[in-house]
């Protein structure tokens, strides 16, 4: 329990429920809530609703706002008026960079997002620069945006993120298909943004190393939720949703 | 998404369904040309089409209610184009004659579409000696499809993601860019597919 | 622009049938002989993206929206001859996957949008691209040729209505080419920017997939389908067209069968007068492509940044 003051969470979902045009549910009443500064972890089996539930937190789902006020921002529901301010809070990024690279130079792409908040010349020149900066690609900005390795392209679509200064990064299965080192790199890049965090990810490592809490999704419920080491290390919890213990778990010594 | 996309309908069990393709080919035919022949003395014929389409509506256990969407769906064309016909002598005659033979053909060929399965389809072009390589490409065509709607959907909610206001997502710009990534993208696909082909013994 | 059945008469509809017929087995039989086997594919994918681009929402002021017909865009990427097979697909597939476009009328929309729209679209491009250089030429080039190949299709439709007795000539011509005028304004602007995303993410893909097996041979159908594009541009806004119609309907046998369903509505074309209204028709045609061609310049410049300014950005 909170003394004081109750903070506002960064994001709130309330009963939220969707299901596709052709009428199967993909999420059936899922609620948890994220505080500002934290960093949890979306886990599950193919199939959960993870990608999904990851589409309703900055209004991309559903297609027609239908105003029903299931997922909260910073306190404020994600209705039709506010759609493209949640988009500025709330920075998605996809599980596919090719799917989010729109400009042919990585420079161009990085300041999309600056540019449509009303930056312009040296302003955004400097900011596109921080952001490829902290991203690791400093210097990268006349590159062309499709010529870059897989994990290169994540970074130049995170960069452009950070650039828009989003108080909220949502992220799809950030690690899959890196290399080890592209997977170092990145996870250690997370954890050095001090953003709040959600991320839906079969990497339960990564989990493990970056989130303090951990919402476990099933067939579209949340059939757990609470902190990571604990959940995680329930291997009946986690083979009963087509998980399994992570490495890092099954040698720790019981008086760690 | 200006198609009904859900060809799940030829997939269904019924007696329609199990007509060999080209006798519903054959019939489907018949109607239309019967249609297009028709003039306003004919009106019997229109009645005896429509009773005849309504039987086979039911026998193809085909939703009604997704039939009349479909015809509901094309009417506005027809209407606006039958329009055209008023300003003729005779035109009011000629106006719903042309509405009922195009909204009676247009249910003959969704019945024959939503009772045949493509692969029949080809099958039916192949032995009316449709050129091989149009053949295989609209194998391909087809088989592709529902590959592509996806990645042109995911193409969308990412650009939508990251527009900030009502121009940049109605901007026609980034638009044809998705378009343009769609096009790299399938050529980029296509020499998977080939290479894939080749693997499993394709010959052109 | 997929016609239904319904409004076709059955002679136009064969007609119209034939004359693809044979086109799209000429562009196969040129394929087979000019195409590598690893593009076959990239047909396929060509025509799924076409599909797929034609469900693409371009808004437009007040809820509509504008869509790509692509055969001039095909043509651009992929040659002439592919683009009239492409489209042809995502025809045939549209009529017999998806009920969109009438079976019977299926010859007639093929003509219109995968033959005049896939040949016209490609010889006026590789026309006016002799002029220009470079990405710049080539949008500059599409986009003119992708307006001129809208308003013949749309032309080419409103002619086949006409000579069914579906709607009188001296209306469904002049509404037909007038609107699409105005939607191959969109196509233009559409076809430029698709081209102007992949050429300069991927140059390499704007081209044609038939191998130059010499010069020569190449040019003389070439030249014929540009001799043929400017003839069919002009003959609809032409004010000799009744004659050519009434001939047609003639040699068809087509006016009994007008007094047999509504009276006669070709008969209009007797009366004097009419010629003024499509003769004005047939200067706007004319006005409004060479204005497009001043457009489609504009387009370029605006599209793809000179040498100079691309160095410097």
């Amino acid at each position: 329990m909170r003394a004081g003051v109750a903070a506002v969470n960064a994001v709130e979902v309330r009963d939220l429920a969707f299901a596709y045009s052709d009428g199967t549910p993909a999420l059936r009443g899922v609620s948890f809530a994220v505080a500002e500064g934290e960093c949890v972890g979306i886990v599950g089996p193919n199939g959960a609703g993870k990608s999904t539930l990851l589409l309703h937190l900055n209004g991309v789902l559903p297609e027609a706002p239908d105003g029903s006020g299931a997922v909260h921002v910073f306190g404020a529901p994600i209705t039709k008026e506010n759609l493209y301010e949640v988009r500025r809070t709330v920075g998605l990024l996809f599980q596919d960079p090719d799917d989010q690279l729109l400009c042919p130079t990585v420079g161009e792409d990085v300041a999309f997002g600056p540019r449509q908040l009303g930056l312009g010349g040296p302003e955004l020149g400097a900011r596109v620069a921080a952001a490829l900066a902290r991203v690791g690609l400093a210097g990268f900005e006349a590159r062309s945006a499709h010529h870059l390795s897989r994990g290169e392209k994540r970074r130049v679509c995170l960069a452009g993120l950070l650039a828009c200064e989003s108080r909220v990064l949502v992220l799809d299965e950030p690690t899959s298909e890196l290399d080890p080192r592209g997977r170092r790199e990145l996870k250690s890049l997370l954890a050095s943004i001090p953003a709040t965090k959600l991320i839906a990810t079969h990497d339960l490592e990564m989990v493990v190393e970056l989130c303090s809490r951990v919402v476990v999704l099933d067939r579209g419920q949340v059939v757990a939720a609470g902190e990571t080491v604990a959940l995680l290390g329930d291997e009946a919890l986690m083979l009963a949703h087509g998980l399994e213990r992570p490495h890092v778990l099954r040698h720790r010594h019981p008086h760690d | 998404m200006r198609h009904g996309f859900l060809d799940r309908h030829s997939r269904l069990q019924s007696p329609i369904h199990a007509l060999p393709a080209w006798s519903k080919a054959l019939a489907t035919l018949a109607v239309v040309v019967s249609m297009a022949v028709a003039s306003p003395s004919w009106w019997p014929v229109l009645v005896v089409a429509a009773v005849l389409l309504a039987a086979v509506t039911w026998q193809s256990r085909i939703p009604a209610g997704f039939l009349l969407r479909r015809l509901l769906l094309v009417e506005p064309v027809v209407v606006i184009v039958a329009t055209l016909a008023l300003w003729q002598p005779g035109g009011r005659t000629l106006f719903a004659m042309l509405v009922a033979r195009s909204t009676l053909s247009l249910a003959a060929l969704i019945l024959f579409v939503n009772t045949t399965r493509f692969s029949e389809v080809l099958d039916l072009l192949r032995r009316c000696r449709v050129p091989s390589l149009l053949l295989t490409v609209l194998a391909l065509m087809y088989r592709c499809v529902f590959v592509l709607v996806d990645e042109a959907e995911r193409l969308q909610r990412a650009r939508v993601s990251r527009s900030f206001s009502p121009s940049a997502a109605r901007s026609w710009r980034w638009v044809a860019f998705q378009a343009g990534q769609l096009f790299v993208r399938s050529s980029e696909r296509a020499e998977r597919i080939y290479a894939a082909m080749c693997a499993r013994g394709w010959r052109p | 622009m997929h016609i239904p059945d319904g409004f076709l008469s059955l002679q136009t509809a064969a007609a119209a049938a034939a004359v693809s017929a044979v086109t799209v087995g000429v562009c196969v039989r040129r394929l087979r002989r000019t195409l590598q086997p690893r593009q076959v594919p990239l047909l396929g994918l060509t025509a799924t993206f076409v599909f797929v681009a034609q469900m693409l929402n371009f808004p437009v002021a007040g809820g509509t929206s504008g869509h790509l017909l692509g055969a001039t865009l095909v043509a651009v990427l992929l040659g002439p001859a592919a683009a009239v097979l492409v489209i042809t697909t995502v025809l045939v597939v549209q009529c017999l996957v998806f009920a969109d476009g009438g079976l019977l009328a299926l010859g007639a929309n093929v003509l219109n949008m995968a033959v005049i729209g896939g040949l016209a679209g490609g010889g006026l491009h590789l026309l006016v691209r002799r002029f220009g250089s470079g990405l710049r030429g080539t949008v500059t080039a599409a986009a003119f040729a992708s307006w001129c190949s809208v308003v013949l299709a749309a032309t080419a439709c409103a002619i086949q209505l006409a000579l069914s007795g579906a709607a009188p000539a001296r209306l469904v011509l002049p509404a037909m080419a007038g609107v699409h005028a105005v939607i191959g304004l969109g196509e233009a602007v559409i076809t430029a920017l698709v081209l102007v995303s992949i050429g300069t993410t991927r140059p390499e893909l704007v081209g044609g997939v038939e191998t130059p097996t010499s010069r020569r041979p190449a040019l003389a159908p070439r030249g014929l389908l540009v001799v043929l594009a400017l003839v069919a541009l002009a003959v609809p806004f032409g004010s000799s067209l009744p004659d050519g119609l009434q001939w047609v309907v003639g040699q068809l046998g087509l006016e009994h069968r007008a007094v047999v369903t509504a009276g006669a509505p070709l008969a209009d074309y007797l009366v004097p007068g009419l010629d003024s209204s499509l003769l004005a028709t047939a200067l706007a045609g004319l006005a409004g492509a060479g204005l497009m061609l001043g457009v489609s310049c504009l387009l370029g410049r605006l599209l793809v940044p000179g040498k100079r300014a691309r160095a410097e950005g």
